[in-house]
């Protein structure tokens, strides 16, 4: 009560201060009068009187002072007054002030731009009641990555008789984006507990229930708030509405009756994947409900850890293992995960740029870190030069406090310069990011790119990153001050300066210097892996092969084809600029065109073994066109069309099944079929889904032109979008205009299959070199400034007759001490960090010093340039300039 | 003791009160001298440490202030206690000689015999 009082009376004051400073005079006034008279009555002369009453008093000015400090905020006078002075400061030192705040842009800008990015795929909270308990169920077939599909009568069985949930929901996505692109609105069906078990509430309407599974009940929808804004401007004839849904996967679009509107804030429960439409499950086919693979995500029983759940979800996956390994053994190798979903479920986007943006999100935090001490070491070599300024404040009566929160607002102001500018740079730069990712989603079925709104919690971390960087490197030079000894810097003209600024400063190149050795490690781990993936042993050469999909009616027979194929391939060949041309059912790393099991002549393979290997059709020429070498035996010839039954095996797969025997000529036979294939070859192996795997067993099977999907590549002599429109005008005067899909180069495929990689590589060796550079002109600071305090000294060692080689040598070694003190403690933060970094790619390169020790060379030779300039400035000492200088 | 005692931290605003009880609304200076007298002139009083003071107490409600004149006619600040400074002084007599009477148990203190 009384705290409130002072509170108001204070902001009353405040308001009116000038007016209260008014009356505060004039009552002192008085009062020195009254003193003065009564001294006057004792017997003193006036003067005298006057003078006592002053110093009974104790001062006017300490009296207005300390009154003033009782009656106003005088801290908000204090920040106004200290947020004007560093305006002024700052703007005298433009060039300072500049890079400052373009330097904390960058290291600002890059981890709200990452953040941006990272925090909805990673790490925030679905929006629905006790998202912590919430749980994926996936399976992962050796090889390939996770998958969270279930038959429905599995999810069913789950449902029913596990007992580690509180509930078990399912959902089926439906392919909405048709080949053409055309688009309708996306849409998911969904069993009826979804939106009871994620605690989702109705805008409108009811939202699903279990009766909505009821066999033969109405086809039921539940819209997004968002959906029911835009389509329906949220008015209630949304409800018993129809929603036409397509899937390309069906012949017909699915009718549903809107019954309700999700509360707004609910988007769906995968990241990036917002659903217009929930559809009941009798909205889609019976055959498609059984045949579809269900996304399972649960609810954890309260009490129930996650490893629980999964050693009761692996009880319950055992049998379809067990079915499904007498097939195929590789099934034994199959385990079933539970994992969090706290997040959402996981998507392409989150398997597989999760961990590289996380590293990278750990890339710009070490980032700011060496931004922070570049700028704390700028700031402090710039308090140095101020030292005499904030002496002659200490020594003029001003607190030491007051200094230190001088220098911090300084601070601050950069900071949040910075953080503004950084703010808006972020913007673009994660939009940027976005379409590096979402090019990148390997899926067929790639998820729209995610929304990226500014929301509270990123300007949350903007502001946070901001206030901990002022605090960082505002730290160094405020420390400086605190502990300045303000008679020294005044009594001194030239000479040395005080130990601790220097050591504070030696210090923070030395952490620079580490910090950037660590960082550069790890970019030049990933510059490396990458262009491991690019180059080495694709087996095929990526450049200069253009790639055409072809869709063709499947109502042609094998002859018929046969005759359009060699009809396309004469013309395409007759193109200027092309040299060979080839079909085949797949094209590296555009998918898998089937795999089977295989039988051997005379060859006997252990049960355990049994794997299958990746199947290709392909024609006359494939192996010439891409460049893939043909160890033994012959290529196909187009004569093979009167015995099509041969195949080409690579040599894994030779290896594999014909250890010690020369394949050619032998038979072998796929799973289910009678008739045996010759071998007539063997190829090189060459990279078939995934260049971060090794070349699977592969077997090209005899095929010009299959019906259906297939590719059509082209090698040629010059760049190979130059013949693009030419190839696209034969096949679609051949096949018609519908049939001709993607049009692409060998070399764009490849690469779009390594964007996480990419991504990184690009990014981390940006910022390492970034980083890099801030080190050296962190190092190139100090000594720089170094050599202007030795001036004198340099010339008197001169004078009396030091060689130059000497003087360079004290230049020289002084920097060298810095390096190497910051590689001592880089090294070991390095070789932590760098293992480390392998994780965030799949299949990681092998982590050993090979990075590190290029990015201590890499940091030698800018180092190196950092030293010499200041070195050569030291050599150029005039001794008798020197001594005349004051 | 022959040297003046300097006023004790925070008990400058219960003098203050208690002087605006005895004697009646008082400008500063005479408040300042009467504190002054009442002491025996043993306080050796800064004056100015007054003027924060007053403000504080004013800003609690304690007392009030208003223009008013002096003896001699100047045009002066005159200060009167409040309704809520009444019951400020009870509370804070209590609390010091409660203070004071901690302490003065310690110059009491004799050795137990044991």
């Amino acid at each position: 009560m009384t705290r409130l009082r002072i509170l108001l009376s204070r902001l009353r004051e405040f308001v009116h201060g000038r007016s209260v400073d008014w009356d505060f005079r004039e009552e002192l006034t008085a009062h020195l009068e009254e003193a003065t008279d009564e001294y006057v009555r004792q017997g003193m002369s006036p003067a005298e009187a006057r003078r006592a009453a002053l110093r009974s008093l104790g001062g006017i000015e300490q009296a207005r002072e300390a009154h003033r400090d009782v009656r106003s905020f005088r801290w908000i006078e204090d920040v106004v007054r200290d947020v004007r002075f560093a305006v002024r400061s700052l703007g005298r030192s433009p060039a300072f002030t500049i890079s400052t705040i373009a330097t904390l842009t960058l290291a600002i800008g890059a981890n709200t731009a990452t953040f941006s990015l990272v925090d909805p795929l990673l790490f925030r909270d679905l929006p629905v009641r006790n998202p912590g308990s919430l749980v994926q169920v996936t399976w992962q077939y050796p090889g390939d990555p996770p998958l969270n599909q279930f038959a429905f009568e599995d999810f069913q069985r789950y449902r029913d008789n596990t007992t580690v949930f509180s509930d078990m929901v399912g959902l089926v996505p439906l392919v909405t984006t048709s080949p053409t692109g055309h688009e309708s609105a996306s849409a998911e069906v969904v069993t009826g507990n979804f939106f009871h078990a994620l605690g989702v509430r109705p805008a409108l309407g009811r939202l699903l229930d279990g009766n909505d599974d009821t066999p033969g009940a109405v086809a039921t929808a539940v819209v997004s708030s968002r959906y029911w804004q835009t389509q329906f401007n949220g008015e209630a004839r949304v409800l018993g509405a129809f929603v036409n849904i397509t899937d390309s996967r069906l012949p017909q679009p699915l009718q549903a009756t809107v019954v309700g509107v999700a509360e707004p804030g609910f988007s769906g429960v995968a990241v990036g994947r917002p659903p217009d439409v929930w559809l009941s499950a009798n909205a889609i086919p019976t055959a498609m409900r059984a045949r579809a693979g269900w996304a399972l995500m649960a609810r954890l029983k309260p009490g129930t850890s996650i490893d629980e759940a999964r050693a009761e979800m692996r009880v319950f996956y055992q049998p379809t293992i067990d079915l499904l390994a007498q097939r195929d053994p590789q099934w034994r190798h199959v385990a079933v995960e539970v994992t969090s979903a706290r997040a959402g479920l996981s998507t392409p986007v989150t398997d597989q740029f999760g961990g590289p943006l996380s590293m990278l999100m750990a890339v710009v935090v070490v980032l700011l870190l060496l931004a922070c001490a570049n700028i704390g070491g700028l700031l402090l070599a710039r308090g140095v030069s101020r030292q005499r300024e904030i002496a002659l404040r200490l020594a003029l009566g001003a607190g030491r406090v007051r200094v230190v929160r001088q220098l911090l607002t300084e601070s601050l102001l950069l900071a949040a310069a910075g953080g503004v500018v950084g703010l808006v740079g972020a913007r673009f730069g994660a939009t940027v990011l976005m379409g590096i990712v979402s090019a990148g989603t390997r899926s067929p079925n790639a998820p729209p790119p995610l929304a990226i709104p500014l929301d509270a919690r990123v300007l949350l971390f903007t502001v946070g990153v901001t206030v901990v960087a002022t605090i960082i490197f505002g730290f160094a030079p405020a420390i400086a001050a605190y502990v300045s000894a303000p008679a020294r810097p005044l009594r001194q003209v030239g000479g040395t300066q005080p130990r601790s600024p220097r050591i504070l400063g030696n210090g923070l190149v030395v952490a620079q210097i580490a910090i950037s050795l660590a960082l550069l490690s790890v970019s030049q781990l990933y510059i490396t892996h990458l262009g491991d993936l690019r180059h080495r042993n694709l087996g095929f050469d990526r450049d200069d092969v253009l790639l055409m999909a072809v869709n063709t009616p499947g109502t042609q027979g094998p002859e018929q084809m046969a005759a359009l194929y060699a009809e396309v391939a004469v013309r395409l060949r007759a193109l200027p600029g092309v040299e060979s041309v080839a079909s085949s059912g797949m094209t590296p790393m555009s998918g898998a065109a089937g795999s089977s099991f295989l039988r051997v002549e005379e060859f006997e393979e252990p049960s355990e073994d049994r794997s299958r290997v990746s199947l290709n059709p392909v024609s006359p020429n494939y192996f010439t066109t891409y460049g893939t070498p043909l160890l033994a035996g012959r290529d196909f010839v187009d004569t093979d069309r009167a015995q099509p039954r041969r195949v080409i095996v690579n040599q894994t797969l030779a290896r594999q099944y014909f250890p010690d025997r020369d394949p050619v000529g032998r038979h072998v036979w796929l799973e289910g079929e009678h008739a045996p294939y010759e071998v007539v070859g063997v190829a090189g192996d060459a990279k078939y889904q995934d260049v971060r795997l090794a070349a699977p067993p592969t077997l090209y099977l005899f095929a010009p032109l299959s019906s259906g999907f297939s590719e059509i590549s082209l090698r040629t002599s010059v760049h190979p979008t130059a013949v693009a429109a030419d190839a696209r005008r034969v096949l679609a005067d051949v096949f018609g205009p519908e049939s001709v899909g993607r049009v692409t180069t060998l070399a764009e495929q490849v690469d779009a299959s390594i964007v996480p990689e990419r991504l990184l590589a690009i990014l981390a060796g940006f910022f390492g070199t970034v980083g890099a550079l801030l080190a050296a002109i962190g190092l190139f600071g100090i000594l720089a400034y170094t050599v202007a305090r030795r001036t004198k000294e340099i010339g008197i060692r001169m004078a009396l007759g030091a060689p130059r080689v000497r003087v360079i040598g004290m230049v020289a070694l002084s920097g060298a001490w810095l390096v190497g003190a910051g590689f001592l403690l880089g090294a070991p933060a390095a070789l932590w960090s760098t293992p480390l970094a392998t994780r965030a790619v799949e299949n990681p390169p092998a982590s050993g010093p090979a990075p590190i020790v290029a990015a201590a060379a890499a940091l030698v030779v800018t180092a190196l340039i950092a030293i010499y300039v200041p070195t050569r400035r030291a050599t150029r000492v005039e001794p008798v300039v020197a001594l005349r200088e004051e | 003791m022959s040297a003046k005692n300097d006023v004790l931290y925070g008990s400058l605003g219960l003098m203050v009160l208690k002087t605006l009880e005895a004697l009646g609304p008082l400008h500063g200076y005479r408040l300042a001298r009467r504190i002054e007298q009442i002491s025996g002139d043993r306080l050796a009083m800064n004056q100015g440490t007054l003027y924060p003071a007053l403000l504080r107490l004013e800003q609690a409600g304690w007392i009030s202030s208003k223009w008013g004149s002096s003896e001699t006619g100047r045009r002066v600040k005159v200060y009167s206690l409040t309704k809520a400074g009444q019951k400020q002084i009870a509370v804070q007599e209590t609390d010091w000689q409660q203070a004071t009477g901690i302490v003065a148990r310690f110059f009491d203190i004799q050795e137990e015999p044991s």
